[in-house]
């Protein structure tokens, strides 16, 4: 037989199809939209994967790697992540703040310890001024990272607003103090009841520490502007809460009206039922849902905690403003409210136009103004002037515009890395690698069974005192609900473009697939099929 | 022999010349290695054979014999009786496509299965004969348009109906007939393995969409099968004995456009008067399908829906060649 006529198996591989390719894949890892949404920026689908796969406590690291509070935020954040979450558009969002609450409560329960990445000890000191979850999120950052911390602050425990001024049945103490502990057990130095300004002067500050971050918060509130208030039966919503939180004897009359649409004016509100009292809530803005009518604003708190307000017996009223204070004497009857038709004049300033002829009455002995709360800078005025070339950081809810706590931790860790940088005279950087957005119109949500979302119990007697509301999920539905997770963008594993491939050309690896581009002809399929959106075609040049 | 992929065989490798996005090389590379390298592959004439042994080169990783167009089945029906002589319990496998099955192939195909020779017979039915250049074949459906079917002014592309080749194959009193496509791995592996366990003559029809014929994109090959599958317009059955004994549930109807518009082989219908009739006998088409096979109510093992679900790290591979990965290639050969 003529050697010509012999054909090895596989032979045609020496003939590179790849050649013919126009357009290319290119496995490309994004950064999915409850990251993206995340204030502190969270790698949620990393550690909701790590969840499923019920390795709890490496999950749990990766969720500490940008927020060390996952127990409390898990109860106390709005989760903004989960209303851009790509699984509503299949069934309903992943309930990303159950899990990373069951985490935290995990990691407290059993006492795990956060990673120290650098034990290496370095002269640079850093001052933080303010131990609430900025102050708290950028020490962690940096002592873990070698640097000795110092934390000032003016109260005699840490925590700021989170111990201060959140109800216990949104976050009870013990999880708060256990997750503040542990940040605490890495080494930070705290210095309790050290006003800056009072206990310890700026120029000591400048003088012993190569970095100052400040985080001090808002905790002065915001004052009513109207002529007629007086401070007999008038309260400042954080007031209310911070001499709650203390435990001072708190008396209040039959009915109290609380004034604001934020969160504080809803927790202010469900305290009080839970003291007994008939409250109603007297909004300026509209209902959620209502955000497309005429002049229309949507009310700044949460939905679901304006849904458990009103399932307690909290009264809500909208678009309307207090346009009097109505008194017999020193006794306060009631206050006055009218359709406010808006609160700001085009200025910006406050200046609520009221209708005249909408006037009602409604009846309190008690009115709370829960209307902002603005930082307070007595002590730290040339601080605050300096730059962060000059070795002066700010962050936190001081200098944010969302007040969220979330935001804080965020500001913490990027404070924490500017700082690091600065220290190191590096350039900085912040996530730049994670730009890369994925929609569900980049996936394929007919390969995604369907799976109804995990919630947490509420408790039945909610009224009966300050006990958590919602109960944490238990083990079982905290895998099912990590496994909801559609891993966006994100490549789990699901042999898609390895079945796919009319040529061959996938390559299946432990932990991955590999393109083999000696024979990709480029015909799109596994981008196409792949589930997550994990393929990118990029034309070839 | 390329040895790449650690988790699979490759009877079917890379570097042959099937077009970009080819169907019918996904088809051929997934059954392949669902039967394994230990099988004698017959291949009638037509596009596989053409693309996967060029110029002194072969794709194939596995015995592989070419046959004419129209005798794969005899030339099969030789292999396996040669094999029984022999004592060898060897698989056999023809892979022809739709000319050479529905067409050309059909009498020594009907004549194999008479015989009851124990040989699995894959179609990969891409409806016309896309090697020579998109004629017409009796796989093409209704109002397509084809090189020898064009739509003008006195047709709308194929006046006559697709051959009902299943009923034919399961007239035959065979042991086993079904249906698949490429765009449902699990069920595809599903009705290979049960062939596999089958003694006897197996018809496969596996619905191997072509980018080139059927003029959609290149990447859009499996969506356009599933799509066939979701409309009704080919459903997946099995049959044994000549008897139904198991379809495809639809976990919903799909109307037939989704699956018309992609392609340009039916651009012509989305034009005109005579085009929007054609329309309404291809959805009528689908209806009367899915009534014939009871598609929307089938008390079933999975449906259209739960068929696709993708599961993290993989949703089963392809067994029997991992198998042989972890003890070795060679020792299996």
């Amino acid at each position: 037989m003529s050697s010509k006529l012999e054909i090895a198996p596989g032979s045609s591989t020496a003939y590179h199809t790849g050649d013919w390719r126009t357009r290319q894949p290119v496995y490309q890892n994004k950064w999915p939209p409850c990251s993206q949404t995340c204030p502190a920026s969270e790698d949620i689908q990393a550690w909701l994967a790590l969840a499923a796969a019920q390795r709890w406590q490496a999950a749990w690291h990766k969720l500490t790697e940008r927020n060390p509070f996952p127990a409390t935020m898990g109860r106390i954040c709005y989760h903004a992540c989960e209303s851009p979450c790509n699984r509503k558009h299949l069934d309903s969002a992943v309930n990303i703040h159950a899990m990373e609450r069951y985490l935290g409560d995990r990691a407290i329960a059993q006492g795990w310890c956060h990673e120290v990445f650098d034990d290496t000890a370095r002269s640079q000191r850093v001052a933080i001024v303010g131990a609430g979850p900025a102050g708290l999120s950028c020490a962690f950052q940096l002592v873990r990272r070698g640097y000795s911390v110092t934390l000032f602050d003016a109260q005699m425990v840490p925590g700021g607003t989170l111990h201060s001024a959140i109800p216990a049945y949104r976050l009870p103490r013990s999880i708060l103090a256990g997750e503040i502990d542990a940040i605490l057990a890495l080494g930070v130095e705290f210095r309790p009841g050290t006003r800056v300004g009072k206990e310890i002067s700026e120029g000591e500050l400048r003088d012993q520490f190569d970095a100052i971050f400040l985080a001090i918060g808002t905790r002065r509130p915001r004052e009513y502007p109207d002529k007629v208030t007086s401070h007999h039966s008038v309260m400042s919503g954080i007031g209310f809460l911070q001499s709650l939180n203390r435990g001072e004897p708190v008396k209040l009359p039959k009915q109290v009206a609380v004034v604001g649409g934020g969160n504080t004016a809803i927790d202010v509100a469900r305290c009080v039922r839970r003291l007994g009292a008939e409250v109603t809530v007297i909004c300026a803005q509209d209902p959620h849902g209502m955000q497309y009518r005429e002049l229309g604003t949507e009310m700044p708190a949460s939905s679901t905690e304006v849904s458990e307000a009103e399932a307690e017996g909290v009264h809500l009223r909208y678009r309307v403003g207090v346009s009097r204070l109505v008194r017999s004497g020193a006794h306060l009857s009631g206050v006055e409210i009218a359709h406010v038709d808006r609160v700001h004049d085009r200025y910006g300033h406050f200046n609520p136009n009221f209708f005249e002829g909408t006037e009602e009455f409604v009846p309190a002995g008690l009115v709370v103004f829960a209307i902002g709360q603005e930082a307070d800078w007595q002590g730290l005025e040339n601080l605050a002037q300096a730059s962060e070339a000059e070795g002066v950081w700010v962050g936190g809810d001081a200098v944010s515009k969302s007040k969220l706590a979330a935001t804080a931790v965020g500001d913490g860790y990027r404070a924490a890395m500017s700082i690091i940088a600065s220290l190191k005279g590096e350039p900085f950087v912040f996530d730049a690698h994670k730009k890369t957005n994925i929609t569900f119109r980049q996936m394929q949500l007919h390969y995604y069974p369907e799976e109804h979302r995990h919630e947490g119990e509420l408790s039945k007697d909610r009224l009966a005192g300050f006990n958590e509301v919602v109960k944490g999920l238990p083990e079982s539905d905290a895998q099912q609900e990590a496994k909801r997770c559609l891993s966006c963008g994100v490549c789990f594993e699901c042999d898609n473009c390895w079945h796919f491939c009319p040529d061959a050309a996938v390559i299946k690896k432990e932990g991955g697939y590999r393109i083999d581009y000696d024979y990709c002809k480029g015909c799109g399929i596994c981008a196409e099929e792949c589930p997550c959106g994990h393929i990118d075609m990029e034309s070839v040049v | 022999m390329d040895k790449r992929d650690p988790f699979r065989h490759n009877v079917l490798t890379s570097g042959h010349r099937a077009c970009s996005g080819c169907g019918e090389a996904m088809a051929a590379r997934m059954v392949t290695d669902l039967v394994g390298p230990d099988a004698i592959y017959v291949n009638a004439t037509g596009c596989l054979q053409v693309f996967s042994s060029h110029n002194q080169q072969s794709a194939w990783q596995a015995p592989w014999v070419h046959s004419v167009f129209a005798n794969a089945a005899a030339v099969a029906s030789g292999v396996e009786a040669a094999l029984r002589a022999r004592g060898k319990e060897t698989p056999v496998v023809v892979q022809a496509g739709d000319g050479g099955t529905f067409d050309i192939g059909l009498q020594c195909l009907s004549g194999m299965i008479e015989r009851g020779h124990n040989v699995l017979f894959v179609c990969y039915d891409n409806e016309a004969y896309m090697n020579t250049g998109v004629q017409r074949s009796g796989s093409t459906p209704h109002a397509v348009r084809t090189s020898t079917s064009p739509p003008g002014l006195f047709s709308q592309g194929k006046q006559q109906l697709k051959k009902d080749v299943l009923s034919i194959m399961a007239a035959h009193h065979m042991p086993y007939a079904a249906t698949a496509t490429i765009a449902y791995f699990p069920d595809l592996k599903a009705k290979v393995e049960k062939a596999m366990g089958i003694r006897g003559p197996r018809f496969l029809q596996i619905l191997s969409p072509c980018p080139l014929g059927w003029a959609h994109d290149s990447a859009l090959s499996v969506t356009v099968a599933r799509l066939a599958v979701e409309t009704g317009l080919f459903p997946l059955v099995e049959l044994e004995h000549g008897e139904l004994t198991g379809v495809m549930r639809l976990a919903g109807q799909k109307p037939v456009d989704d699956y018309l518009r992609p392609q340009g082989r039916f651009k012509h219908l989305f034009t005109g008067k005579e085009g929007a009739v054609e329309l309404r006998h291809i959805q009528a088409l689908a209806d009367a399908r899915i009534r014939r096979y009871n598609l929307l109510e089938a008390d079933t093992q999975w449906d259209t829906a739960s068929a696709l679900r993708c599961a993290r790290h993989g949703r089963g591979g392809y067994v029997s060649s991992s198998l042989s990965v972890s003890q070795g290639v060679d020792n299996v050969l």
